[in-house]
């Protein structure tokens, strides 16, 4: 089987985010990067599979300036075969960086099936994963608890509101999009550390798969810190005087119910 | 030349022959390992001195009052009757040959001693017979191979009796007066009337019966755990001389390791075998183990036993060099469960009579597991990943390193090298809400002692302590290389640390990567500060106070007295010892990585630690490490005795005594 996995580089969730100098975006200064907890789910997800058809490959792909490299080769480590790496700027938004993975997924030969983190932990937009399948013209399942993988198909147990289960049949090719709980992510033994900074990662320009800023379809102006956490208030009384103030609160400063 | 003659040379060289066989054996199995180990033959006098006082003197083995005399008294009974028993040998050859050229009277105190020892062997065994079998101490658990080995020893002080009992009853030799306990076995003798002839052919007999014994035992001696008498004065020899000792660095630079820590026997090393050898399964090292006395499945003792058992499992593949065929070694009885319940607290090698080092064995597995298997507890992984990422075990953002000294007006090395000491602040000192106040206090107290001083801020980082005991060695050298790297580039020469572990790592085990300090721990700072007349504790506090041994302040480091003075130097203070103290302290269930790791099997050992505490109805449990400062509060809170016992740093002790 030909299986990929498309990751997001993003800000370790220590991160302290302060706001570049035109509030465009977050400065990246001093930011330590991690792979979007969400994709080490689909990685594990994919080397699994791989491990269970002999004679299969895992190929990553990641879309993103050029240090999105170095979580690529965190994914090799995880065990990986392969890694492609595609060139794009920094304020590139889920469009573009969809068209871009769906562009080098379609210069493979044979794609099997693609796995992806159901959202990616710094924008949380949940939308790379069902454009790229969109773009490539194949079905997604999303936030994915488990599948049991068929010949032709596949069966997805996935998360619904409610707490709630639905499973979910689908041909492949397909995009599946892990939900956390699908697996234990492996932490990266040292022959694999050592054998993935050795493999090559593709390289790959926005001009050779023909996306270009005319994909970006959001302007990013005015980002702001959300406000700082206010002292707790205590409310004192009688507990029918609390409830009724606390009633009150809710409804007119918080205004929750 | 005689019938004799001629029976005893072949009998003894089959007998000879086949017990170097099997040492041969033991031997190549030995030099099969691959793992490294130093070869110890520095420091030679202190060597010899060490196995002199601790072999021929028994030091170590007489640590247990009477268990100790017992073997000691079989010992050196040994070593005088051996030289009878190589009389008895030559005299079987030709039968004038003996050692009655040393003169009539050494030879007549040799007699004596030997007279007098292979009584008290006797007794000495029965003692130990009254033991396993009676009394039937925990540690020393069920043994047939102990038990064959004492029947051996009594048969052969029984026969040796026998023996000279008819030989001194029908020869009467000239030193039969130098045989007391044996001339009143004659006395006896004579007593049943037998012909001169039947007496003189029955001390044949049982001259016969002692030399096939001793013939026997040497034949089964490679088999059984009585080896130790082969390999305990070597093991002895090449020991680790000082306490302090860092952990066996990998190269990784090097390309031809493709395995790193073992996961088979072989992996690990010739003295790694030497020290099974050496093992007796005397039971002391699982008495104070923290482990096994809450009910995990680890015992230092068993492990030994069980590594043993693996390297002669796997002996035909090992010695036909077919190494693929080699068992792994975890296996049913070395479980995971038991290479995770180590607290590296060193107990279990302190207490060791023969030097054996347990703990070097568990972390080498440790090492496989994690770098090679990637198989450790799951909550390991979060701590492995908190370290690469932000250099800290706990989930902080390296940037918020310094906040614990808010208002504080500390310098970073950055803002100003110029310091006598560079204060160490650790991860649990920057990050931990508890142990921030006692950074806090320590650094109130180099104020107050006028200490130039300095941090280095968001530049620290973990030292990687809880990655190597937790296996990771590469993660541990990746930090600990950035670490020297800084320090080196501010010129750094002296450190004080209040966290032991940050002062063991720097101390000891940095020196492997180019980092050399002068490293003190905040108790031997602050001690030197009091002696010095720089800090005056003089508010008097009217409490009982009890001091908490850090195993990395004490087993590892031996400083067990520093801590100790700091606090008897406050006025009006009264301290009481714990049950388990200084070398016998037991651990506090945090060391070994198991700060980072959940406690689910058995009683926790913090528990087991604070009851001790609670004990000495003192009010103050001085700690002086964070771990350790974590640990015993979580179990004063857990026994609900938080508002009567308080747990404190020492140096939260001094700063609020001093102005």
């Amino acid at each position: 089987m030909n299986i990929y996995v498309c990751i997001k580089q993003v800000p370790d969730t220590e991160t302290k985010i302060k706001l570049n100098s035109d509030n465009s975006g977050i400065d990246t200064a001093g930011i330590k990067w991690i792979m979007s907890p969400y994709d080490e789910f689909a990685i594990e997800e994919a080397l699994r599979l791989r491990d269970k058809n002999p004679g299969s490959t895992v190929t990553v792909l990641s879309a993103g300036p050029a240090r999105v490299v170095e979580t690529i080769r965190t994914a090799l480590a995880m065990g990986a075969d392969n890694g492609i790496h595609i060139e794009t700027p920094e304020s590139a938004d889920n469009n573009r960086a969809a068209k871009a993975l769906a562009g080098a997924l379609k210069k493979e030969p044979k794609v099997d099936i693609v796995f992806t983190g159901k959202e990616a932990i710094d924008d949380g937009a949940a939308q790379v994963g069902q454009l790229t399948a969109e773009y490539v013209g194949i079905p997604h399942v999303t936030v994915v608890l488990a599948v049991e993988y068929g010949a032709t198909s596949l069966k997805c147990k996935r998360e619904i509101e409610g707490g709630a289960f639905e499973m979910v049949e689908t041909p492949l090719p397909a995009l599946i999009a892990a939900q956390k709980g699908m697996n234990e992510p492996r932490y990266a033994s040292l022959p694999n550390i050592m054998k993935a900074k050795k493999k090559e990662v593709k390289a790959l320009k926005e001009s050779d798969i023909g996306t270009s800023d005319a994909d970006q379809k959001i302007r990013y102006k005015n980002f702001q810190l959300p406000p700082a956490k206010q002292a707790g208030k205590k409310i004192a009384g009688d507990p029918a005087t609390q409830a009724k103030e606390l009633a009150r609160l809710l409804h007119e400063e918080a205004k929750v119910i | 030349m005689t019938w004799q003659t001629f029976l005893f040379l072949p009998v003894a060289a089959a007998a000879f022959g086949y017990s170097g066989y099997r040492f041969g054996i033991l031997f190549r199995l030995m030099k099969a390992h691959h793992g490294k180990a130093p070869m110890r033959l520095d420091q030679l006098p202190q060597r010899i001195t060490t196995t002199v006082v601790n072999v021929l003197g028994q030091q170590a083995v007489l640590r247990k009052k009477w268990v100790g005399i017992m073997h000691a008294t079989i010992f050196w009974g040994f070593i005088v009757i051996t030289a009878g028993t190589i009389e008895q040998f030559l005299n079987t050859i030709h039968s004038s040959w003996n050692l009655a050229f040393v003169g009539e009277s050494a030879y007549s105190a040799l007699v004596f001693v030997q007279d007098f020892f292979t009584f008290a062997i006797l007794f000495a065994v029965a003692g130990a017979f009254y033991r396993r079998l009676v009394l039937r101490p925990e540690g020393l658990g069920k043994s047939k191979d102990a038990n064959i080995v004492l029947i051996f020893t009594a048969a052969l002080m029984v026969s040796i009796f026998l023996m000279n009992g008819f030989h001194l009853s029908s020869d009467q030799p000239w030193f039969q007066n130098s045989l007391p306990f044996s001339n009143f076995v004659a006395s006896i003798i004579t007593g049943f009337g037998l012909s001169p002839e039947t007496q003189h052919a029955l001390a044949v007999f049982f001259k016969w019966i002692h030399m096939l014994l001793v013939l026997g035992f040497a034949v089964y001696i490679p088999h059984s755990k009585h080896l130790h008498i082969v390999a305990a004065a070597p093991n002895t020899f090449l020991k680790h001389l000082p306490r302090e000792k860092a952990m066996r660095p990998i190269n990784f630079e090097d390309e031809s390791v493709t395995q790193y820590g073992a996961a088979k026997i072989t992996d690990l090393s010739w003295k790694d075998t030497l020290d099974y050898y050496a093992c007796t399964e005397c039971g002391r090292c699982q008495d104070v183990c923290p482990a096994w006395n809450t009910q995990k499945p680890l015992s230092p003792k068993l492990i030994i036993k069980d590594l043993k058992e693996n390297l002669y499992k796997n002996k035909t593949a090992i010695l036909a060099g077919k190494t693929d065929d080699v068992t792994p070694v975890i296996d049913n009885n070395v479980t995971e469960d038991v290479i995770w319940a180590c607290t590296s607290c060193r107990a279990c090698e302190v207490a060791c009579p023969v030097f054996i080092e347990q703990t070097d064995k568990i972390y080498d597995i440790r090492r496989n597991l994690v770098m090679m298997e990637s198989r450790f507890p799951a909550e390991l992984q979060t701590v492995f990943k908190n370290m690469e990422i932000n250099g800290t075990p706990w989930a902080f953002n390296n940037s918020e390193r310094a906040n614990w000294s808010e208002g504080l007006s500390v310098q970073t090395m950055s803002q100003n090298p110029e310091i006598d000491v560079l204060l160490w602040v650790g991860c649990a000192g920057s990050f931990d809400d508890r142990n921030k106040k006692v950074l806090r206090s320590f650094t109130s107290l180099l104020k107050k002692a006028g200490i130039r001083f300095a941090i280095l801020g968001n530049e620290e980082q973990c030292t990687g302590d809880p990655a190597r005991r937790a296996g990771n060695e590469y993660l541990y050298q990746t930090l600990a290389k950035a670490n020297i790297e800084t320090l080196n580039r501010y010129n750094v020469k002296k450190i004080v640390t209040a966290c032991p572990h940050c002062f063991n790592t720097i101390k000891n085990e940095y020196k492997d990567f180019g980092g050399s300090y002068e490293v003190l721990h905040h108790s031997q700072f602050i001690a030197q500060l009091i002696s010095e007349g720089r800090l005056k504790p003089s508010k008097g506090l009217d409490e009982t106070v009890t001091f908490h041994d850090s195993c990395y302040l004490g087993r590892w480091n031996n400083v067990y007295e520093q801590p100790r003075d700091v606090i008897k130097s406050l006025p009006s203070i009264r301290m009481v010892e714990m049950k388990s103290n200084h070398e016998q302290s037991l651990c506090c269930g945090a060391g070994g990585g198991r700060m980072f790791m959940e406690e689910t099997i058995g009683k926790r050992i913090n528990i087991a630690r604070t009851e001790q505490a609670l004990e000495t109805k003192a009010g103050i449990v001085a700690s002086s490490c964070p771990f350790c400062m974590t640990m015993m509060s979580d179990g004063v809170k857990t026994k609900e005795m938080q508002d009567k016992v308080k747990v404190m740093d020492i140096a939260e002790l001094i700063d609020q005594a001093t102005s």
